[in-house]
């Protein structure tokens, strides 16, 4: 049952020129639906491996056999609180999702459209005034999903850079880098929260300091542990998102032709490319000894869930691995199943929408450039760099 | 056609809701409304088209209320 595979150290996880990391872990389907892998974690921690969707979804929604409570974040630092609404297990995760859907709820990100658009527009604009080629993720992925998620959070473009080089020092830096990213993302939060209480203001963190659950205001470790998390979830993973689906059009210029002249469909393809293309495992700790269809996981042992190896289940997608832009039975998990369904969900899916609508209405018929390669990666947010795209 | 909501399952992916959303209604944190949904024939292909894409299977196509209305009609028309 053990085998020699892991989403951190696996050959096809390093940083490879022109690489399909999540073709390369849709092989899992070869072998057996659960098996233990010794180093799936970064710290090298072993993880049991779940490859079916139809496992994933039964074990992420048993929230009381396998549990979330990990404090990922504050171990790092030698620390125990959890990041909330995440590593909270129900009940007490769902006083706190209650207080935090009604903010990122579908309703309410329609209303958030106009805004996403125009610094869409706005960049993609700037950069085709310019040049007929750029580096995608430098030039418009990242200044884009992190300047919506920074005006959510209510905090100014001005330090954008800043910010992605702490998220990325966290997420794919050493152990090192990662321990000063996370202290000072803490610090950096603590020091927002005590800002707004003294003045507050109308944005995200001066609703969590006026915030009360079960009657009381938040205690301070509860305000960082949302602070810290949604600062976290939202710098990188709708960027990467971006990038892989521009790379795959990049690379189909009949699908890209397709959706330029036929926009009404992005919003279908968006789904088939989340499904193709998520970029995160879910870990979970069992909370007691159990048989998971025939593994026997013990109490305390982690298990993964990577969304990437359940969105090519031969069993739950026909042909997965075939990237078709109208699939309509496309039941993915890209934002993980169960009560921990990612909290973001509504505003990623339109931040992915309106970046392809207004990329293709605007940048015509674009290609990788010659002579450069994009490099792709997995771990624990699989990723994707120095995608050069040129329309000249 | 009915849709059987498993209201405790649903988590607000809102699949249902991007796919019809005139057939299933969300509350404000974007979670299905209880109560199972009477669908009429003309918005069958829409309301199984956003049951079929609930992630956590909480939405359940039922037709056994169409079958009872086929044998119902069969009757009728053989006089019996
Ligand atoms: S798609 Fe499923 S989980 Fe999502 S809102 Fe509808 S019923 Fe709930």
């Amino acid at each position: 049952m053990v085998r020699d595979f892991s989403l951190f150290t696996s050959a096809a996880m390093q940083r490879t020129k022109n690489g399909d990391p999540h073709a390369a872990v849709a092989c899992a389907h070869a072998g057996p639906p659960i098996f233990f892998s010794p180093y799936n974690t970064r710290d090298g921690r072993g993880t049991w491996v779940i490859t079916r969707a139809n496992d994933q979804r039964k074990l992420l929604q048993d929230t009381a056999t396998f549990s979330s409570h990990r404090s990922i974040f504050a171990s790092a630092l030698g620390e125990n609180w959890p990041m909330i609404p995440l590593e909270l297990d129900p009940p007490a995760h769902g006083v706190f999702r209650s207080l935090l859907n009604p903010l990122l709820s579908p309703k309410r990100v329609m209303a958030l459209e106009p805004a996403v658009r125009e610094r869409a527009i706005a960049l993609i604009d700037m950069i085709s005034a310019s040049s007929t080629s750029c580096d995608v993720m430098k030039d418009f992925a990242f200044p884009f999903a992190v300047s919506i998620f920074l005006r959510f959070l209510g905090l100014s473009d001005e330090r954008l850079d800043t910010f992605v080089g702490w998220a990325k020092d966290l997420l794919h830096g050493d152990g090192i880098k990662r321990t000063a990213a996370a202290r000072t993302i803490v610090a950096f939060i603590d020091d927002l929260a005590a800002m707004r209480r003294k003045e507050p203001a109308d944005d995200f963190m001066t609703f969590v300091v006026q915030a009360k659950v079960d009657g009381r205001p938040l205690r301070d470790e509860e305000i960082r542990g949302i602070g810290v998390l949604l600062f976290v979830a939202g710098l990188d993973t709708v960027a990467t998102a971006i990038g892989f689906d521009l790379a795959y059009l990049a690379r189909n210029p009949r699908d890209q032709e397709l959706l330029r002249s036929e926009p009404d469909r992005i919003v279908l393809a968006a789904e088939e490319l989340l499904r193709a293309y998520s970029t995160v495992q879910m870990i979970r700790v069992a909370t007691k000894d159990i048989d998971f269809e025939g593994a026997p996981i013990r109490k305390g042992d982690y298990i993964s869930c990577p969304t990437m190896i359940a969105n090519r289940d031969p069993a739950e997608f026909e042909c997965p691995n075939t990237i078709d832009l109208a699939r309509e039975d496309n039941r993915h998990t890209a934002f993980a199943y169960g009560p921990h369904r990612c909290l973001g969900s509504h505003l990623a899916r339109r931040e992915i929408v309106i970046a392809l609508e207004e990329w293709l209405s605007r940048i015509p018929d674009f290609r990788i450039k010659k002579g450069t390669a994009p490099i792709t990666y997995g771990g624990h947010v699989f990723g994707i760099e120095n995608l050069i795209l040129d329309w000249s | 056609m009915r849709i059987i909501v498993h209201n405790a399952k649903c988590q607000g992916h809102a699949r249902c809701w991007a796919q019809a959303p005139d057939i299933f209604d969300l509350n404000d944190e974007g979670y299905i409304l209880p109560g199972d949904i009477d669908v009429e024939e003309k918005d069958e292909l829409l309301a199984s088209r956003g049951a079929r894409s609930c992630p956590e299977r909480a939405l359940e196509i039922d037709r056994t209320s169409d079958a009872l209305l086929d044998r119902l009609l069969f009757n009728q028309h053989c006089g019996g």
